[in-house]
């Protein structure tokens, strides 16, 4: 065989390789070309029998043979997985639904009641707690209404065996935690109140409030009002502002309702405000003496506020809730929003 | 309270827009809750009669109406509205007239018909939003009268909320009281100089007063010749627009005055009282009276009552007699100004289930100082509209007068507490303006004498704040918030339950609430045993919250099965929240509890959600989830050991033990119990006291490095009795195995009939790992041998090796 003969073989290999159709045909070819019972071997074993003057070139040759058709399979073998890699990516479906087992999620009231609490925690209020059942005492004397006062009529109050009774309002924790302790004192206590009131779109008998209190030497109405001017913008908004309106609660004197400019129209009047511009959001004042004085607490000595707002009001703002009995219905479909 | 604006007027001046004046009075603590406008009208619009109605031709909605305004000649005008009716009368503009929101009526085209007029809704007269039909206006009035003379002259009332430290607010001269101080001005106060005539009143009648703590004062006032009739039109439109309907002059006066100065009056007609004199008194056993509103009621012991010489004739501030009361022959008139105390007027009030413009001013407070002007007012009024001759003087009975007193607001203090500065002088005309009086004013002190009918005014804040609403809180200089650190404050407790909320919802559950009472039937169903410890509400509201609940997992399933019953087939709860159970000493305690429920294929994913759960499945995943969650809570001392609950499904349970002591139970739901909800599959639930789950969050385990040498992992196959249990096999084979055996797992469990009867396969993976060095084959083949022939003896097991 001369060198143009095993060019024109080289030459007839990689036509055929190129043309493959498949890994088989392909096999094939490569075992007929450059397998160990191939073509190479036999052509390389008549290299000896070329004249020597011809060896150099025939080995050239040779050598394109061997590295053309060895280059032209694994060229093809690349070509076919490419093509066959590509038909499979069809099938891989990409649309599918994701997969993993679930998600969790905080009730909507848990989720003010820690928003808030981080508010004043950040302000330096400490997260303190009380219990659901209250004395009389707690709950009414310590805070400063008289027995036979028509305030003990306004919150009308569920009573347990032992003269207990569930506290109406969170604010039972305020002499609690002045007893333990020594001003000064920075607490906000979310927790359950109940009051007899028959449940509707916006009232429930069982429901939550947050209380704050601060005391300590020279707190004045105006901190109060820096305080809850403060909080108003992290809950609500950087734009959001509070308002003072003079009104009674035996525990505070001054006493205060707080309105927040609405959050929605920015004051200018909307539904969720009906037209006001404003949203009635917490009770406060400033911490009567005689609230002082149960506790042990010298009124000359300190001054302090206290505030409290309803959750689940908050919760109705902030989120449109349309009726407050969804929050304790416990629908998933409904909770899996929040 | 409803105040008619024109009726304040009367007694107090000021320059102010009506929602300037409403601004005003809700900050400075009068709540304004409505603004109403009464009356006037719209110059032009005349009463006018429908007397015919047509269709219009070109548009379905519209109808062509024939009417009669009192004009010369009859109109067509086009009608859109829903309610007009043939021989109905409404308000009617004519061709010219200008209406309020600005737009003058003229004769034009409407839907191609000439339209020569128009009837008008009551938003189209500006007298309020109602939109939804024609004003009706009553048959009685004329076509063509003005409308002005049916509406009457215009007023406008506003609608206040007194809070209950405020009853002097609950009266004209006290809303106009705080009018004056806002505003700068004075109070004009009503004249109330009478003409009397002899004889003295006492000749004609006597009051006594059996009990002068329930009733501090009663005066009494006789008047003569009384003629009873109508009151005159200008004191019924004021007492209408207050909400009081008017009766006849002599009850009206007593209404009027009570609205005016805030003292409720009631007038007997002295000929119907036994011998014509009064005895306050309480009522002897089973005497029962009936009421002005036609109800027999039977006195209680506890219950005031005004008396003659035989029986009762009104329950003290609450509500008259229908025996006593004014009519149409009454001539000698008992005019009772009267005070009693607040405690006794609201429970009486409550107990008759009566709220009466009277009582609702009792129960607040009513100052006994103000008997006597009350009386004086409605005796002038009476004498001047009812022709009534006054007897000279009043009978008077009275306890002690109570005293003016003095408080002292020291200027440093105000600041103090308001963060505001003011001078003794600024402080000093508040207070004047509020009809204190001024004792004393200097830099240490502003010492005020407070009248009796501010009886909430006692301390120094009562006085601040009396400043701070008159001053304006809107006036409060911003200060800047200031973040203050309290000392070995410390809230770990809270973040402890915050802890534990975060671990399960990092798990997957979804937070529910439920209230903390319920029905008892529901906790009977889950625990009857411990219903005699459950705390139950001395006065529920409903029946279906009569006690506070013992456990969370009751109100859990109950939530599942709701949710099932809406279709949804997968649910992953956790409550966390309060149970009350009665302590030894029979009073309720509470404490902090974490429940949760698994229903459906909770602990798959994807297709694999289709497949129904089996018991063991479901068990599992409620172990699975406590053992995460306890590994996420840094747990340690916990263990589960079988037990059934009242709830749980025989064999089923767990109970969960920290420390040695039993904090709570997982398991299935009895199929009994779940049958009530309809639900066939199985429900894993835990409840358990939270306050030991968290005891651990903040430690920290000694911290190991990871593992300098590799492993090696044998797996074996083990041929057992299905009665072998996994905690068995693990006993045995690390009872057998070296210290280098460091995990066992069991990877696939199978029964089949290939395996024979009462026969399974558990398939283990064993991990050898050495501290000191790269374990060989041969070495891990030597441990597995003994830990295989162990578990091939004391099982017994037949193994297969992987």
């Amino acid at each position: 065989m001369d060198i143009k003969e095993v060019d024109g073989l080289t030459a007839q290999a990689l036509a055929e390789l190129a043309g493959a159709a498949d890994g088989t045909a392909l096999e094939a070819l490569r075992v007929k070309y450059i397998g160990r019972n191939g073509m190479l071997p036999g052509l390389m074993q008549g290299l000896k029998d070329v004249p020597a003057a011809d060896k150099p070139a025939m080995g050239q040759a040779l050598n394109r043979f061997k590295t053309g058709v060895t280059a032209a399979v694994a060229e093809r073998k690349a070509a076919l997985e490419a093509v066959a890699k590509a038909a499979k990516a069809g099938a891989f479906d990409l649309s599918l639904p994701g997969r993993w087992p679930r998600r969790g999620r905080l009730h909507p009231i848990q989720q003010l009641i820690d928003r808030t609490s981080a508010i004043f925690r950040r302000m330096g209020f400490t997260v303190a707690d009380g219990p659901d059942v209250e004395t009389e005492y707690y709950n009414f004397d310590a805070l400063n209404t008289p027995a036979d006062h028509v305030s003990r009529d306004v919150q009308d109050t569920f009573y347990l065996p032992g003269g207990l009774l569930l506290r109406t309002q969170t604010s039972a924790v305020q002499a609690r935690y002045m007893e333990s302790r020594k001003p000064p004192v920075r607490i906000v206590c979310p927790g359950r109140c109940y009051r007899r009131d028959t449940t509707d779109a916006t009232h429930s008998a069982n429901f939550h409030q947050i209380e704050g209190l601060y005391v300590d030497e020279k707190v004045s109405l105006a901190d109060l009002k820096g305080d809850i001017d403060h909080f108003a913008r992290e809950l609500m908004g950087p734009g959001v502002k509070s308002r003072f309106r003079t009104h009674f609660f035996p525990f505070t004197e001054p006493s205060v309702e707080v309105d927040f400019s609405c959050h929605m129209c920015g004051g200018k009047g909307c539904r969720v405000c009906k037209q006001s511009g404003w949203i009635e959001i917490m009770g406060a004042g400033m911490v009567d003496p005689n609230v002082f004085k149960l506790a042990g607490y010298d009124p000359e000595q300190v001054t302090g506020y206290a505030f409290g707002m309803g959750i689940e009001r908050l919760a109705m703002i902030l989120f449109g809730i349309d009726d407050i009995r969804r929050l304790y219905e416990n629908d998933v479909r409904y909770l899996a929003q929040f | 309270m409803k105040i008619p604006l024109s009726w304040l007027k009367e007694y107090v001046d000021f320059e102010d827009t009506v929602a300037g004046l409403a601004d005003k009075l809700t900050f400075s603590g009068v709540e304004v809750e409505g603004i109403e406008r009464l009356g006037g009208g719209v110059p032009g619009v005349v009463v006018a009669e429908v007397l015919a109605i047509e269709k219009h031709p070109n548009a379905d909605k519209l109808s062509l109406c024939r009417v009669n305004f009192g004009g010369p000649a009859e109109m067509t005008v086009v009608c859109g509205a829903p309610n007009v009716a043939v021989g109905g009368k409404y308000p009617f503009a004519p061709l010219g007239t200008t209406l309020p929101a600005g737009f003058t009526i003229e004769k034009r085209k409407v839907r191609g018909v000439f339209s020569e007029g128009m009837l008008c809704a009551e938003d189209e007269l500006g007298l309020s939003d109602d939109h939804a039909g024609l004003m009706v206006l009553d048959a009685k009035w004329a076509p063509g009268t003005p409308l002005a003379e049916v509406l009457g002259p215009p007023e406008t009332v506003v609608e206040v909320e007194i809070t209950p430290n405020r009853p002097d607010c609950l009266s004209l001269l006290g809303i106009a009281r705080e009018v004056a101080a806002l505003y700068g001005t004075t109070v004009k106060r009503p004249d109330e100089t009478l003409a009397e005539t002899d004889p003295a009143a006492e000749t004609a009648t006597s009051v006594a007063v059996e009990d002068l703590v329930d009733c501090p004062r009663y005066t009494a006032r006789i008047l003569r010749d009384v003629k009873v009739g109508p009151s005159p039109d200008w004191m019924k439109r004021r007492l209408e627009a207050a909400g009081i309907r008017a009766i006849n002059n002599v009850v009206d006066i007593t209404n009027y005055v009570m609205l005016e100065c805030g003292q409720p009056l009631h007038a007997f007609d002295q000929k119907l009282l036994a011998e014509g004199r009064i005895v306050v008194r309480l009522p002897k056993p089973g005497e029962k009276i009936l009421t002005l509103d036609g109800v027999e009621r039977t006195l209680e012991p506890q219950m005031l009552v005004i008396a003659d010489a035989v029986k009762p004739m009104a329950v003290a501030g609450v509500m008259g007699g229908e025996h006593s009361g004014i009519n149409e022959s009454t001539t000698d008139v008992l005019l009772e100004s009267a005070n009693f105390r607040p405690a006794s007027v609201r429970a009486t009030s409550k107990k008759l289930g009566m709220l009466s413009d009277a009582s609702y001013r009792f129960m607040r407070g009513v100052d006994a100082e103000l008997a006597e002007f009350g009386s004086r007012r409605a005796a002038k009024l009476m004498y001047e509209l009812a022709g009534a001759t006054l007897l000279r003087g009043v009978v008077d009975v009275r306890s002690e007068p109570k005293r003016p007193w003095t408080v002292v607001c020291r200027p440093a203090r105000l600041e103090a507490l308001l963060g505001i500065a003011a001078t003794p002088e600024e402080i000093a005309q508040v207070f004047a303006a509020l009809e204190l009086k001024v004792l004393k004013s200097g830099p240490d002190a502003v010492e005020v004498e407070v009248p009796t009918f501010r009886e909430d005014l006692t301390r120094e804040a009562d006085l601040i704040e009396e400043y701070a609403r008159i001053y304006g809180l809107k006036k409060l200089p911003p200060v800047r918030s200031m973040a203050t650190i309290v000392p070995d404050a410390d809230d770990k407790p809270a973040q402890a339950q915050a802890r534990l909320r975060d671990v399960l919802v990092g798990l997957g559950l979804q937070q529910i609430m439920h209230y903390s009472f319920l029905a008892e039937g529901l906790l009977d169903l889950f625990d009857q045993d411990n219903a005699p410890n459950r705390a139950k509400l001395a006065n529920p509201l409903t029946a279906d919250h009569t006690v506070m609940r013992d456990a969370l997992l009751p109100q859990m399933v109950e939530t599942i099965g709701l949710n099932f019953s809406r279709q949804v087939a997968e649910t992953a709860f956790f409550e966390t929240g309060r149970v009350f159970r009665l302590g030894p000493d029979g009073k309720p305690a509470e404490t902090d509890h974490v429940a949760v429920g698994l229903f459906g294929p909770t602990g798959r994913t994807g297709l694999d959600k289709f497949k129904p759960v089996d018991e063991l499945e479901a068990f599992l995943w409620i172990k699975g989830l406590w053992e995460r969650a306890a590994a996420a809570l840094n747990l340690r001392g916990a263990a589960l050991r079988p037990a059934d609950r009242p709830w749980s499904e025989p064999g089923r349970g767990m109970e969960i033990v920290v420390d040695g002591a039993v904090v709570g139970w997982l398991g299935l739901l009895k199929a009994e119990i779940a049958k009530e909800w309809r639900i066939h599959e199985p429900v894993g639930l835990l409840e358990a006291e939270a306050k030991p789950l968290v005891k651990d969050v903040e430690a920290m385990q000694p911290l190991v490095p990871p593992p300098s040498f590799p492993s090696i992992r044998r797996d074996a196959a083990l041929i057992v009795g299905a009665d072998v249990r996994h905690e068995r096999v693990v006993e045995v084979a690390r009872a057998a195995a070296p210290a280098e055996l460091e995990k066992i797992e069991l990877f696939d469990v199978y029964q089949g009939k290939n395996l024979g009867e009462g026969r399974k396969s558990m398939a283990y993976a064993f991990t050898y790992r050495s501290k000191t060095g790269t374990l060989t084959d041969e070495t891990a083949n030597g441990f597995q041998e003994k830990v295989n022939a162990a578990l091939k003896a004391q099982l017994p097991a037949e193994i297969r090796e992987g």
